[in-house]
């Protein structure tokens, strides 16, 4: 683009306006020196007619019209503007290419010479550097583009956007020729398997669709969890909880003691011991706690994060995602907070062992709301 | 002739008793004894202890938890909360109490280390309770510690023990400025809203592992630079969309104003 096809240079064309003055002040610029070589390249229906398969011209779009700008720069007009602009922009060429071997140079130096002070420098650098190398190139070319390059503006019309008539002829008969040619019209058979075969390709999405509707919840997956009568609790290595082991004030995560219960989503249980006087059983719950032990579940009524804040003088379980309050000592009764429901709770017994075990499995869905649930 | 010295005899085995006897006596006297009332001496270490923070006491703690230990209206009763109890609220700074909060705060503490010890002597010779383990406090296994921080504290302290908030305008503090004591203290008595665990439930060698995670955790140096107080992905996340977007929206105004 620097070069124009008269072997002029930009800067020489611009010092002598006269020579595209009129070219850009008619407003059709089909005969102009400055670019018809230049921008014509960029013209599909150029390259088609060049290959020799669409010989048309009539629908080719009217060719880019350049505007000169107004303002000769200062780089356009002096050769030593244009070294010192050229002379900036490598320096910062040369910054990012500096700002590259930094990186490089820190990333595998830290490992070994930093000590552990300085690693706190080791990312800050690392994006110092990718600064340096990225700003570099990114001011630079600005720089470039703005004192240097060529600064024309230029519009081209679009074509328009439908096919000529003769080429969609000619694509409509490719395809029936193709058709024929496959001889689906004359092999009914093979048409009519062909026809069984890819319609019946419709109902592989169907027994995934069922997954979104009730069927999904036929095994009651939503409401059922794997605590049942007899189950130990433990902890997350596995072993039982006795009675005692907690002290007054006392919170431990249980899970049932179940093949891969300590994985399971649904299961988390907070067993939590306060002074006897202090449980306020609900109604028809007095007997599923031990000697102030009560077992509830972790997980939030609301939108189900573990709810294991436990504050063993106010007896508040506190949902450190949306601040639902839950009173441990009374049967996990919402006290603030989006929750809607209280956390279900999980009734327990101390076995002839004297390992806490479920009595049963929890009465009520765990988690959060569902569409289907009633309670 | 023949009686006289058989009567010797007869009568030299009992005085030889004697004799053995009070020569026993004697060094009993001289080297034992010292050494077995030494046991109630109030001149020894532990029970010195327990005067020094009789006095302690008595000056800085009594008008609130009263003079026996009772309690009273301005504070709880001492009586079995143990040394570790003392520990975690006098070296925390948390005792004496300033003024009546929601939740006491950390503040620098007024007692030494040796008063402390003191304190905490007297305070769990009424009443027993719990006291630190013995050994270096903080010489567990690192990442049974993580494992064990993240089960039972994180919820509350934060991954990276900065802290949370609880309801009502309680907190969980911040885990940075905890001595190994503290830590230890704190799981061992649960002060406050804090649940306690015994030593069934985390055994000393976890309670350990525990500390010395905390103490790797809040002192690790943070690679990433600034590390907004350790709170996780909001704040980051607030800064970035804040701080970062806008300084970049702003570049890019400034790139277009100058095209």
């Amino acid at each position: 683009m620097s070069e124009t096809p008269d072997g002029k240079s930009i800067r020489d064309r611009l010092r002598a306006p006269a020579d595209t003055g009129a070219a850009n002040s008619g407003g059709d610029s089909r005969g102009s020196d400055v670019t018809d070589a230049s921008f014509q390249q960029t013209d599909s229906r150029a390259e088609l007619a060049s290959h020799g398969r669409d010989e048309r011209q009539h629908s080719a779009p009217s060719a880019p019209v350049a505007h000169a700008i107004q303002e000769p720069r200062k780089a356009d007009l002096s050769e030593a503007e244009a070294r010192s602009a050229e002379r900036k922009v490598a320096a910062l060429f040369v910054l990012s290419f500096l700002g590259v071997i930094g990186f490089v140079v820190t990333f595998f130096v830290a490992p070994f010479k930093f000590t552990e002070r300085d690693n706190i420098y080791f990312t800050p650098l690392l994006a110092l550097f990718m600064t340096l190398a990225l700003a570099g190139i990114g001011a630079g070319a600005v720089l470039w583009a703005k004192t240097l390059m060529v600064d024309e503006e230029a519009v081209q019309e679009r074509h328009g956007f439908a096919s000529e008539i003769e080429e969609r002829d000619a694509t409509g008969q490719a395809l029936v020729q193709g058709f024929e040619q496959t001889g689906l019209a004359r092999r009914s058979l093979l048409r009519n398997t062909l026809l069984l075969g890819a319609g019946s390709l419709a109902l592989l999405p169907l027994p995934l669709l069922l997954d979104l509707g009730p069927y999904a919840h036929k095994e009651d997956r939503f409401r059922t969890t794997a605590w049942k009568k007899g189950v130990r609790l433990v902890r997350r290595n596995g072993t039982p909880i006795r009675i005692g082991d907690l002290a007054l004030g006392s919170l431990e995560t249980a899970y049932p003691d179940v093949p891969g219960g300590v994985q399971m989503a649904d299961t988390p249980t907070m067993l939590i011991r306060m002074r006897p006087e202090e449980l306020k059983p609900r109604k028809g719950r007095e007997d599923w706690s031990v000697d102030g032990h009560i077992a509830y579940s972790v997980i939030c009524t609301h939108l189900g994060c573990p709810v294991k804040l436990y504050e063993q003088q106010t007896h508040h379980l506190f949902c450190p995602c949306h601040q639902s309050t839950f009173d441990a000592s009374n049967g996990a009764k919402v006290l603030f907070g989006p929750a809607a429901r209280n956390l279900p709770q999980l009734p327990i017994y101390v076995d002839d062992e004297g390992y806490f075990v479920a009595k049963s499995d929890y009465t009520e869905p765990v988690g959060p709301s569902f569409w289907e649930r009633k309670s | 002739m023949d009686s006289a010295p058989s009567r010797m005899q007869r009568l030299s085995g009992p005085t030889v008793i004697v004799l053995a006897l009070a020569v026993i006596g004697m060094l009993y006297t001289a080297f034992g004894a010292p050494a077995g009332h030494a046991k109630d001496d109030p001149t020894t270490e532990q029970s010195m202890a327990v005067k020094a923070g009789r006095e302690l006491y008595l000056q800085g703690c009594s008008t609130c938890h009263g003079l026996g230990l009772q309690g009273g209206a301005g504070g709880p009763s001492l009586i079995g909360v143990g040394e570790s109890s003392v520990i975690f609220q006098v070296e925390s700074g948390r005792m004496p109490l300033k003024a009546g909060t929601v939740e006491a705060p950390r503040k620098k503490a007024k007692y030494t280390t040796a008063e402390i010890d003191q304190l905490a002597a007297f305070v769990g010779a009424h009443g027993g309770g719990p006291k630190l383990p013995p050994g270096k406090l903080n010489d567990g296994n690192l990442q049974q510690g993580g494992e064990l921080f993240r089960t039972n504290c994180a919820s509350c302290h934060n991954f990276a023990g900065a802290g949370g908030a609880l309801s009502y305008g309680q907190y969980a503090p911040p885990l940075t400025e905890a001595s190994a004591r503290v830590i230890m203290g704190a799981m061992q008595s649960g002060p406050e809203n804090m649940p306690r665990f015994s030593d069934n439930q985390l055994t000393p060698d976890e309670k350990k592992a525990v500390v010395r995670y905390v103490q790797f955790i809040t002192k690790a140096p943070q690679p990433g630079g600034a590390a907004l107080g350790r709170f996780g992905p909001v704040p980051e996340g607030l800064v970035m969309w804040l701080v970062g977007i806008t300084a970049l929206v702003g570049v890019t105004l400034w790139i277009g104003a100058r095209a």
